[in-house]
């Protein structure tokens, strides 16, 4: 029977003009977007990847220097592009994937695309997870807004009945056909970025296991959308009010929801300006040890524990150059100021994403784009990852120069270091969290999605008493 | 093949059917006549288990059709006043769906063969129904009951509204079918067609069978007399 079903309401929907026309346009458009993301991932894998070059290249070609210069004349490090932001590119394109490193300075990711671009680019661009997300929710909603309704318009319901329709079968076999044209769209688009990202070589750890989770998300919202264009079917008799029905939730779903949220988590723990969080540090680093003021009281304080602890009356008797050792505690009290305040701009950002997250069930949108963002290592915990890696990465170095001019010199001597040094400073080398890790720290999310699932499908296959 | 045991419908104060008891066996077509309101698609929609009973039990095939919705069904076809089919299907995926979800299998030219039996021309078979008139609907209808062997066929004014060629080509059918002894139940307002095709006349009014003859105990001038009287008699006495 359930076979049936699928192949008339299949039929059905092909030789309806609406879905032809709908249904090309949005494949095509799948198909620009991929190849408009496609061109552009391994446009900047390939400017990454020269950036990257380009960078160790005028940081080992310094010549002999002094290390605090080096460490002042600074150096970039780049974020990776994520094989999967071929599919979801999150909030990379505003975050920035570059950072500057220099001494005293914990400085934001910056460079983002946005920044680019011009104020047109505000509309939003036109890439694959933008048909994931908005448009073929909407391809549901046109070809599932009538399945029940066209029955009862149509008159068709009194001969369906009396031919012994089973109810669970008749929904199950709509659902399907519903389901079957855009899930078809879906894994074309997965499978063919699927075979493309393995077969490219330098862009990126590809891991199938990845795509085949998004793909797993992707469906589970599918079956959820279907699920509730389905149930809103059958609650009305006309076909024009489930349409609007149908298009207000996916207004509701899709647009109103992230607004929502991120204004509710936005209010309820606002971020200080920068202006304030650069003055706060600020004012904390004044309190602390300053490399450059050698005259300071904490300056004093450290150099006549130095000269204690090394039975010395003199900085030039102690055995390694104390204003490289000054500048390195400076640098460490620094590194603890950016910590402190980053971790507090971090834990905001992690009760605003609480907020946000636990929003997740007002629309099954919300789940989805926060799974998809982070399995595509897109999203904005993603960033903060990176950010600490270059920061971590940023200290290691200052650590690296100041202990260089720290062991190779004494007091009062200026240091020019050889030129080969440089070389021996470690590259930045950025390992996304693994899909693991991504997991673990998304599972809730993942179950208020299944969640969704499981009420939908409930509520349609146990309420449709129109069989 | 088609009983019912003091059936009785109620919609709270309002009575639709009063303890209507018919018989129809094989090969024996009941047609009810009456004015709108009178019971005769409450009497259908009961058989069909589409409403309920308030009390009284109904018979398909001496199962009982509240008891045993699911199994009733194969053994009858409904033909509602206007027959609607699927528009952008042809005749025949509309006959093999429906046939389809009623557990039936059969292959395109058995469709076909069916469709013919039923009276349908050869070059509407694939013609999308959109396109056919009401009779060439009803024609799919009985091609249905014909695929299925139904032992009951149902119908609901089934000539109302075509046209007298048309209208006489059905009445030749359910003739046909009368001879496959199938039971028939026809709900109509022609009494020219009942008395023609009917091997039972009943005639109900405000949901009580008042009169119920053999086709062959009475006369068409007859059955108009006692219709009209039947009718009017109320109307008089107000």
């Amino acid at each position: 029977m359930i076979f049936y079903i699928i192949k008339k309401e299949l039929k059905e929907i092909f030789r309806d003009g609406r879905f032809r026309i709908s249904a090309g346009i949005v494949l095509l458009l799948a198909i620009i977007a991929f190849f408009i993301t496609f061109k552009q991932y391994k446009n900047t894998t390939l400017q990454y990847d020269e950036a990257k070059k380009s960078e160790r290249r005028v940081w080992e070609s310094q010549g002999e220097k002094n290390p605090h210069s080096a460490a002042h004349y600074g150096n970039y490090v780049f974020k990776p592009k994520s094989p999967l932001s071929l599919i979801d590119q999150g909030v990379d394109k505003y975050t920035g994937i570059s950072v500057f490193l220099e001494a005293h300075s914990r400085n934001e990711a910056g460079y983002s695309d946005a920044a680019d671009q011009t104020a047109l680019s505000r509309f939003g661009e036109l890439t694959p997870d933008f048909i994931l997300l908005y448009i073929i929710p909407l391809i549901l909603i046109l070809i599932g807004y009538n399945t029940f309704s066209k029955e009862i318009e149509g008159n068709t319901s009194f001969i369906l009945k009396s031919q012994g329709v089973t109810g669970w079968k008749l929904v199950i076999g709509k659902w399907l056909a519903v389901l079957i044209p855009s899930v078809t769209i879906t894994t074309i688009l997965f499978v063919t970025a699927g075979i493309v990202l393995s077969n490219m070589d330098n862009y990126g750890l590809f891991e199938w296991k990845e795509i085949c989770f998004l793909y797993l998300v992707y469906l589970l919202y599918y079956l959820i959308f279907t699920n509730i264009v389905l149930f809103i079917s059958s609650l009305v008799k006309k076909s024009g009010i489930s349409l609007v029905i149908n298009l207000v939730f996916w207004v509701l779903a899709c647009f109103v929801a992230p607004k929502v949220a991120s204004d509710l988590a936005d209010t309820r723990y606002p971020y200080p300006t920068h202006q304030e969080f650069n003055e706060q540090i600020a004012e904390e680093n004044k309190k602390g040890l300053d490399g450059h003021d050698p005259w300071s009281d904490k300056a004093q304080q450290l150099k006549a524990e130095m000269l204690k602890k090394h039975k010395v009356d003199s900085l030039h008797k102690l055995p390694f150059n104390f204003n490289a050792y000054l500048m390195q505690k400076s640098e460490e009290h620094q590194a603890e100021v950016f910590a402190k305040h980053y971790s507090i701009l971090k834990q905001q950002a992690k009760k605003q994403d609480d907020v946000y997250k636990s929003l997740a069930s007002i629309s099954p949108f919300l789940p989805t784009r926060f799974l998809s963002m982070a399995i595509a290592n897109t999203d904005y915990q993603s960033h903060w990852d990176f950010s600490e890696a270059a920061e971590e990465y940023r200290v290691d170095v200052q650590r690296f120069l100041n202990g260089t001019t720290e062991k190779n010199s004494k007091y009062g001597e200026r240091y020019v270091a050889p030129a080969d040094t440089w070389k021996k400073l470690k590259e930045f080398e950025y390992v996304s969290p693994t899909f693991k890790e991504v997991f673990k720290q998304n599972t809730s999310i993942f179950l208020i999605l299944v969640l969704w699932f499981v009420i939908s499908s409930i509520v349609l296959f146990f309420t449709n008493k129109t069989y | 093949m088609i009983k019912t045991s003091n059936l009785t419908k109620k919609y709270g104060d309002f009575t639709a059917l009063e303890n209507l008891n018919i018989e129809i066996k094989e090969g024996e077509i009941l047609c009810l006549l009456g004015a709108n309101g009178a019971g005769k698609s409450t009497t259908i929609n009961l058989l069909l288990n589409f409403i309920a009973p308030t009390s009284g039990s109904a018979y398909i095939n001496g199962l009982d059709v509240t008891k045993h919705p699911k199994k009733t069904k194969p053994y009858l076809t409904y033909i509602p006043e206007n027959l609607m089919l699927y528009p952008t299907l042809t005749a025949i995926e509309n006959l093999d769906y429906f046939l389809g979800i009623g557990g039936k299998s059969f292959s395109k030219t058995e469709l076909r063969s069916f469709l013919g039996q039923a009276g349908l021309q050869e070059e509407a078979f694939e013609k999308r129904v959109q396109y056919f008139s009401k009779g060439m609907r009803q024609k799919v209808g009985i091609a249905l009951a014909i695929a299925k062997e139904a032992k009951v066929l149902l119908l609901d004014e089934p000539t109302s509204g075509l046209d007298p060629k048309s209208s006489n080509e059905f009445g030749e059918l359910l003739k046909n079918m009368k001879l496959a002894n199938v039971a028939m139940l026809m709900a109509t307002h022609d009494i020219f067609r009942a008395k023609e095709i009917g091997t039972h006349i009943g005639i109900m009014k405000e949901g009580v069978l008042k009169h119920h003859f053999l086709n062959d105990d009475i006369t068409l001038q007859d059955l108009e007399k006692v219709y009209l009287e039947t009718m009017t008699v109320n109307e008089e006495a107000l």
